[in-house]
Parts: C-alpha cells; sequence; structure tokens
C-alpha cells in the first residue's frame, strides 16, 4: 500500500536504554551449545552487548523517565504536545493502556489523545505514520511518538536463538507540521498468514498462562524455552526480511523518483548484523550508509531500533544538517513498511540511561 | 559445485568437504549452519528454503542438489 503524508517532520529524538549492560561472553555458558560454535555465532551474527533492565522495570518507567529528562532540559514543555502514541508489545497491563498510564503518571492534560498500538520491529514506522495522521488535525500541533519494549522479560535466558540479541529500549520522538510540502512517501505492508514467525504463544487469552505453558522444553535446536516465551523462526524471518524488503525500497524509490545513490542513509530495523548486511548486498547499498551495528552494542529493541542506529551512528549529521532518509522496518505480523523523508536537522538526538547516573 | 564445497567448508568450519559427506557427522552442523546454508541459497541460487527443507538433506551432494532445483519454500 502506498502512503503519502506533507508538512510533517521529526523535530527531536531521545532514546532511554537501561543501564544494566550484559555480554555474550558471559552468558553463553547458560546455552546448551559447545563454545566453540557459541563463539561463531558471535562473530556472524554480530553479537557483543546488550542492555535488557534489571529487575521488573516495565515500558511505562521507561517512557516516564524519558519525558521527564525532556521536561527537565527545557526540551519539551509538558502542555506542548497533544497526543501520546505509545508502540508497544509489551504493556504494563492487558487494561488500561500503557499510554494512558504514562499519561497519567505525569500528570499531563486531559486534553490528550493516547493511544496504544501493537507493533514491533516495524513499529516506528507505524507510529511516525499515526503521528502523521493525527497532526492533520488542527488541534494536535506535536506527536510525542514513544517506542518502547522490555521484550527481554519474555525470552528464556537459555534460548541461544533470541536471547543474546533481545535489548530493551524506549525513544520519544517528537513529530509536529512543518512548511515544508514536498510530499513525504511511504508505503506498508502485511500478511497474518505468517504471524507464527514471532510469538508469544501463551499468556494471552487464547492460551492463558498456567504451570504448563511456564515450563521450559527443549526445541530441535537445543534451546530451551516456555509456551510464555517469544519464539522466532529465525530461518523464516531470514526469509521473509531478503524477499520482501528490497522489492519494497525499490518501489518506494520509484514512487519518489530519487535514485538509489541520491540516498545519505538507510535506516533500518536491527535484526542482527548478518542480516542487514545480506540486505544491503541485496540492495547494492554500501555498508557505510546503512547501519548495522546496534545490536553489537545495545541487542534488538524491535521498534527502538531505528531511533537508536540514529542517535548512535549519525547524531551530528542530524543536528546540524538534512540526510535524506529511507527508514524501514519489519518484523512480528508480519508487518513490513518503508518511508522515505528529509531527516533534521533536529533539536535534538540523545540516548541517555535508565536509571540515569547523575 | 567447487565454489559450492568452498563455501560449505568454511559454513562448517573444515579444512574441506566431499560431496558424500553425511552433514549430521559434522559437530557443526547446526542451527547457525542452516541459517548460514539458507543465506547461501538466498545470495547464490537465488532461492529460499527453510531450516526443515535444509535438514531434509542427507549429505552435502544431496544438498547441493536441493539448492540447486531453486525456491522450493520459504
Amino acid at each position: 500500500m502506498k502512503l503519502v503524508y506533507r508538512g510533517k517532520r521529526i523535530e527531536g529524538l531521545l532514546a532511554i536504554i537501561p543501564a544494566n549492560e550484559r555480554s555474550f561472553l558471559d552468558e553463553m555458558d547458560q546455552f546448551d551449545f559447545p563454545r566453540g560454535r557459541s563463539l561463531k555465532l558471535k562473530e556472524v551474527m554480530g553479537y557483543d552487548r546488550h542492555r535488557i533492565v534489571d529487575g521488573p522495570v516495565c515500558v511505562s518507567d521507561l517512557a516516564v523517565a524519558g519525558f521527564e529528562h525532556l521536561f527537565g532540559r527545557g526540551l519539551l514543555g509538558r502542555d506542548d504536545f497533544d497526543a501520546l502514541v505509545l508502540v508497544t508489545q509489551s504493556p504494563d497491563y492487558f487494561m488500561p493502556a500503557t499510554s494512558s498510564v504514562i499519561q497519567g503518571r505525569l500528570e499531563l492534560k486531559h486534553d490528550m489523545f493516547c493511544v496504544d498500538i501493537n507493533q514491533g520491529c516495524a513499529g516506528f514506522l507505524v507510529g511516525l505514520q499515526q503521528a502523521f495522521m493525527l497532526l492533520d488535525q488542527p488541534a494536535i500541533r506535536r506527536v510525542a511518538l514513544v517506542n518502547a519494549d522490555v521484550m527481554s522479560r519474555k525470552v528464556s535466558t537459555r534460548d541461544r536463538n533470541s536471547y543474546p540479541l533481545i535489548g530493551d529500549a524506549a525513544s520519544i520522538t517528537l513529530v509536529g507540521r512543518c512548511d515544508d510540502d514536498a510530499p513525504i512517501h511511504a508505503n506498508i505492508k502485511m500478511d497474518g498468514t505468517r504471524r507464527d514467525a514471532l510469538i508469544i504463544p501463551a499468556g494471552g487469552f487464547r492460551e492463558p498462562s498456567n504451570p504448563d505453558t511456564r515450563t521450559q522444553h527443549t526445541d530441535i535446536e537445543g534451546n530451551l524455552r516456555a509456551r510464555d516465551d517469544l519464539v522466532m523462526n529465525g530461518s523464516a524471518v531470514f526469509n521473509f526480511v531478503q524477499t520482501e524488503v528490497p522489492p519494497m525500497i525499490q518501489a518506494l524509490l520509484e514512487t519518489a523518483q530519487v535514485d538509489v545513490d541520491a540516498v545519505d542513509t538507510y535506516l533500518f530495523h536491527q535484526p542482527n548484523r548478518f542480516m542487514l548486511q545480506k540486505l544491503a548486498d541485496k540492495m547494492e547499498v554500501p555498508y557505510a550508509k546503512m547501519p548495522s551495528n546496534v545490536v553489537e552494542h545495545f541487542g534488538n529493541s524491535s521498534g527502538v531500533t531505528i531511533p537508536l542506529a540514529l542517535a548512535l551512528n549519525l547524531r551530528e549529521r542530524v543536528l546540524g544538517g538534512t540526510l535524506t532518509t529511507v527508514l524501514g522496518g519489519f518484523g512480528v505480523g508480519l508487518t513490513w513498511s518503508s518511508m522515505l523523508l528529509p531527516l533534521g536537522p533536529l533539536e535534538f538526538c540523545d540516548i541517555i540511561d535508565y536509571p540515569q547516573v547523575s | 559445485m567447487d565454489e559450492y564445497l568452498k563455501e560449505m567448508a568454511d559454513i562448517l568450519d573444515e579444512e574441506s568437504v566431499t560431496a558424500n559427506d553425511r552433514l549430521d557427522d559434522f559437530n557443526s552442523w547446526d542451527s547457525l549452519a542452516i541459517l548460514s546454508v539458507i543465506a547461501m541459497a538466498d545470495s547464490r541460487f537465488h532461492a529460499a528454503f527453510s531450516a526443515l527443507d535444509i535438514r531434509g538433506a542427507t549429505t552435502v551432494g544431496e544438498l547441493y542438489e536441493l539448492l540447486s532445483k531453486g525456491t522450493k519454500a520459504s
């Protein structure tokens, strides 16, 4: 599906990551695999360190800390935004919405549109699209888009397939209107028939959590996990990404009539370095234009990886100027989406730790 | 086939492999090796295979036959 927006821009971005850092080398003995093979996995996938919450930290905790930072530094006024869009798959509660929890904890004004969106690796794209649509309402001057997940709490520590790459994080992206009326092109596709490729089978209403679903079993590859834990079909996801993403980007650039070389940066979701480099090879994009180092620094925090890739690699360039950027998100659903937009100059583009060490 | 055997030796962490070698005989024939084969199928054979498809092959040579046949599943 082709989408087009006008007169919208990203104003600033803050990422919040748990201060708790774990390393693959310290964790690899918890997996039932020979050390040599785990080291090979580390080398091929680009695993090194990741940030995961220490204890029962929730999405709203990370988000509230981020907003307090913005309010305290004068980067955002408490009354200067009219919608709070939260994209998460690890909400504080089944009900109420975690966006309402954040609004309440911050004691924000009542003249506020709050909504939760259940999206993962394409969540930054889906969230931006929602923010752009909300900004067509005159009463909404600015949207705070929050991407946040604490998915490490739903991944088995003995699952070598998922645990080494998982990361927890949140980001707050301020989205507003601007005078530039040039079209912002985007596209999105979904395929719910492949919903099992990334799933937490139990714990919802379909299969409520019980002692059986909490019991860990060994899979065909030697990973231990329970039905309450996240399970990823790695090869299905790999094939999905390599098959669907290159034609999607090609279609986006054709619609926008922009040459592949005219793009300054391809900011894609960060599943692992291996998959991103295969993608760059296939699209014939130089590695320097497609950051792939978020997993080795922070882990894969689903919808937060694009903000992290930006803040980690391109902070100075988006603070000082404008980058012709292609955003790409792909994952759970399955969902895949991309957007071409001018990024910058941003008012801020920072990463802070939770809890903050001051 | 020679290029393929070289790539398989690299994936399996061996000096060299032959078409008759049984995949299950290699300690390194694990999920990472299978994902590496899937990636090779994508780049070299322009084909998508599932992990289950790949596990269906018994020998290095049989795997080559499977990959050469092109897209099977995803």
